[in-house]
């Protein structure tokens, strides 16, 4: 009776792992030098200088770019962001899509194969593992030897050297939403507040899931641009491809042998290609989801080609017409502009414009004006009617403003008490109005009434709020 | 694992986009909880703000996922599985 509830329990266990692990192999990826991976690291070095760097640089006497989310002002250089202006994050977003859907319609995967997070860090975290455990035949080697003190010390530098970055990297992150003077100060006596020390630990450890170890898989099963990037390709785009005309039948072949006699195309089945591949597809089998359009592989095979004194270019950028075609550069070049590239431009600079001229023409003052909820209205001295209002007055500018206000709307309509505010830089002050007016000045119920805030200093920075003032019966 | 990815991965880009959007236009200082207004501060209050939208979320995958689970699957065997044969008991 024990035996068969064991062993039942044990066959779902089974089928349990069966449904819920995929098959993963480990794909060690072998390093590649070339144009491309040159480029690759131009942009790694250009992002994580910007990302690394900018939470850094002061403007202003505050830091240039941060996300305030306490004070829920977002500052980048000189622009002060408020919640009010999401519209403008809501156009940054939808420009960024456009320029994404440009850039593929055009090129293909540039963003994942140059630039995007993924790339950059499991670029980052690659260059970390070959420096520590050596290039792929090592790294390999190391994998398949059993546990040893060598071992375990080779691993633990790595993952001590990933945790550093990471942690890095969580630190930064926060430091663009906390002011990172303050979090570096905190660094120094280690006194991070709880949700601080939370997200620093949170990002960092996505840092290191996402770059040391789930990499491709990242690109291949969590990716939602992945899935859809192929409705922007059309065969005008520019795509990893194989020359398969020029290539096959693939064989091995001595150096200088005349293989053309032989039956045989230019590539010599070497596998590099597929070695050097982050996401460990054959990219002779054609244009796959999976690839991220890195062109390590084009790096790589162009080196073999030149080993082999063949014309580069076996594996190169191009499009579908072209390698069909037998196109060059220049008939590649004169297929750019089609209708789909048209319309993607026409959109981008549209709302890009917009975009501009909004930022450009964005209030540098705004005025809320609240009736003030326990008085509707009371008679003063001399008969005189009062209202209550509350000015919620908005400085969004750079510098500290002084603004007049006053009242318009019926005969004899004027502010009691303070006809000035001073509102500091970026902040907003909220001040208690009264308005009185002469009983006979207008009729019984709600009248409309404007209320002026002007800068003392341009008349131009003003606003002209409506209102309703009461007169009772 | 895959199925933990289905579950936690979308969960986290959309309670990541709930966030913005609810915290855009609520003001964190100005909710109130059980009655009373929340007295954390306005980090913890965006964290676990952040947090609960994800388990909320979580959930809801969590129950596509179940959904989806093949008649095969529900009849006690993995997919793909082969039927356990009586001689293996």
């Amino acid at each position: 009776m024990t035996t068969e509830t064991s062993s039942s329990s044990a066959t779902t266990e089974q089928a349990q792992d069966v449904a819920l692990f995929e098959v993963h192999k480990k794909i060690q990826v072998r390093a590649v030098s070339g144009i491309f991976a040159t480029w690759r690291w131009a942009l790694v070095w250009f992002t994580q200088l910007l990302f690394y760097g900018l939470c850094w640089l002061p403007w202003n006497g505050r830091q240039a770019v941060l996300l305030d989310l306490v004070e829920r002002k977002f500052y980048i250089f000189g622009l002060v962001f408020w919640p009010q202006d999401v519209i403008f994050l809501a156009g940054l977003l939808i420009i960024s899509a456009y320029s994404l859907f440009l850039f593929t319609a055009v090129g293909g995967r540039l963003w994942c194969g140059y630039a995007c997070p993924q790339t950059v860090y499991t670029e980052i975290f690659l260059w970390i593992e070959q420096k520590i455990e050596g290039d792929r035949n090592a790294r390999m080697k190391l994998d398949a030897a059993p546990m040893s003190a060598r071992k375990f010390m080779i691993r633990g530098s790595r993952y001590a050297a990933w945790v550093a970055v990471a942690l890095w990297t969580g630190f930064t992150f926060v430091g663009y939403f906390t002011p990172i003077k303050t979090l570096s100060s905190e660094l120094m006596t280690l006194s991070f507040g709880p949700w601080e020390t939370f997200w620093i630990l949170f990002y960092g450890a996505f840092t290191y899931a996402f770059a040391g170890h789930l990499r491709e898989q990242v690109c291949k099963y969590m990716c939602p641009y992945a899935r859809f990037q192929g409705v922007m390709f059309d065969p005008d785009t520019l795509t990893i491809t194989y020359d398969e005309e020029r290539g096959e039948p693939r064989g091995t072949r001595k150096k200088g042998a005349d293989y053309k006699t032989q039956g045989k195309g230019d590539c010599v089945d070497c596998g590099i290609c597929v070695q050097v591949c982050p996401t460990g597809i054959d990219i002779r089998q054609g244009l796959q989801y999976e690839c991220i359009g890195c062109a390590a592989c084009i790096d790589a095979c162009d080196q073999v080609m030149e080993k082999m004194a063949y014309p580069k270019g076996l594996i190169r950028y191009s499009t579908e017409h072209a390698i069909a075609q037998h196109w060059g550069w220049k008939d590649i070049a004169g297929h750019i502009v089609r209708p789909r590239v048209v319309i993607y431009t026409v959109i981008l600079v549209a709302i890009t414009a917009a975009w501009f001229w909004g930022l450009a023409n964005k209030p540098v003052l705004r005025v809320d004006v609240i009736r003030d909820r326990a008085t509707l209205a009371r008679e003063v001295e001399n008969g005189l009617i009062e209202n209550l209002y509350r000015l919620q007055v908005m400085n969004v500018s750079e510098s500290a403003e002084r603004y007049s206000m006053s009242v318009t709307g019926l005969p004899g309509i004027r502010l009691a008490g303070e006809t000035e505010i001073e509102v500091p830089a970026a902040s907003n002050k909220s001040i208690l109005v009264q308005v009185r007016v002469p009983p006979e000045s207008g009729k019984q119920g709600s009248n409309v009434v404007f209320f002026d805030v002007k800068s003392t200093r341009n008349d131009k920075i003003a606003v002209h709020e409506k209102a309703t003032f009461l007169i009772p019966r | 694992m895959q199925r933990l990815l289905w579950v936690l991965w979308p969960s986290f880009i959309v309670a990541g986009v709930a966030e913005g959007l609810f915290f855009t236009v609520v003001n964190p200082q100005e909710l109130y909880l059980f009655g009373e207004p929340v007295h954390f501060s306005t980090l913890a209050t965006l964290s676990i703000g952040f947090l609960a939208f994800w388990a909320i979320c979580a959930g809801s995958s969590l129950f596509t996922c179940f959904l989806q689970k093949t008649p095969g699957e529900i009849n006690g065997r993995g997919c793909g599985q082969p039927p356990a044969s009586p001689a293996a008991r």
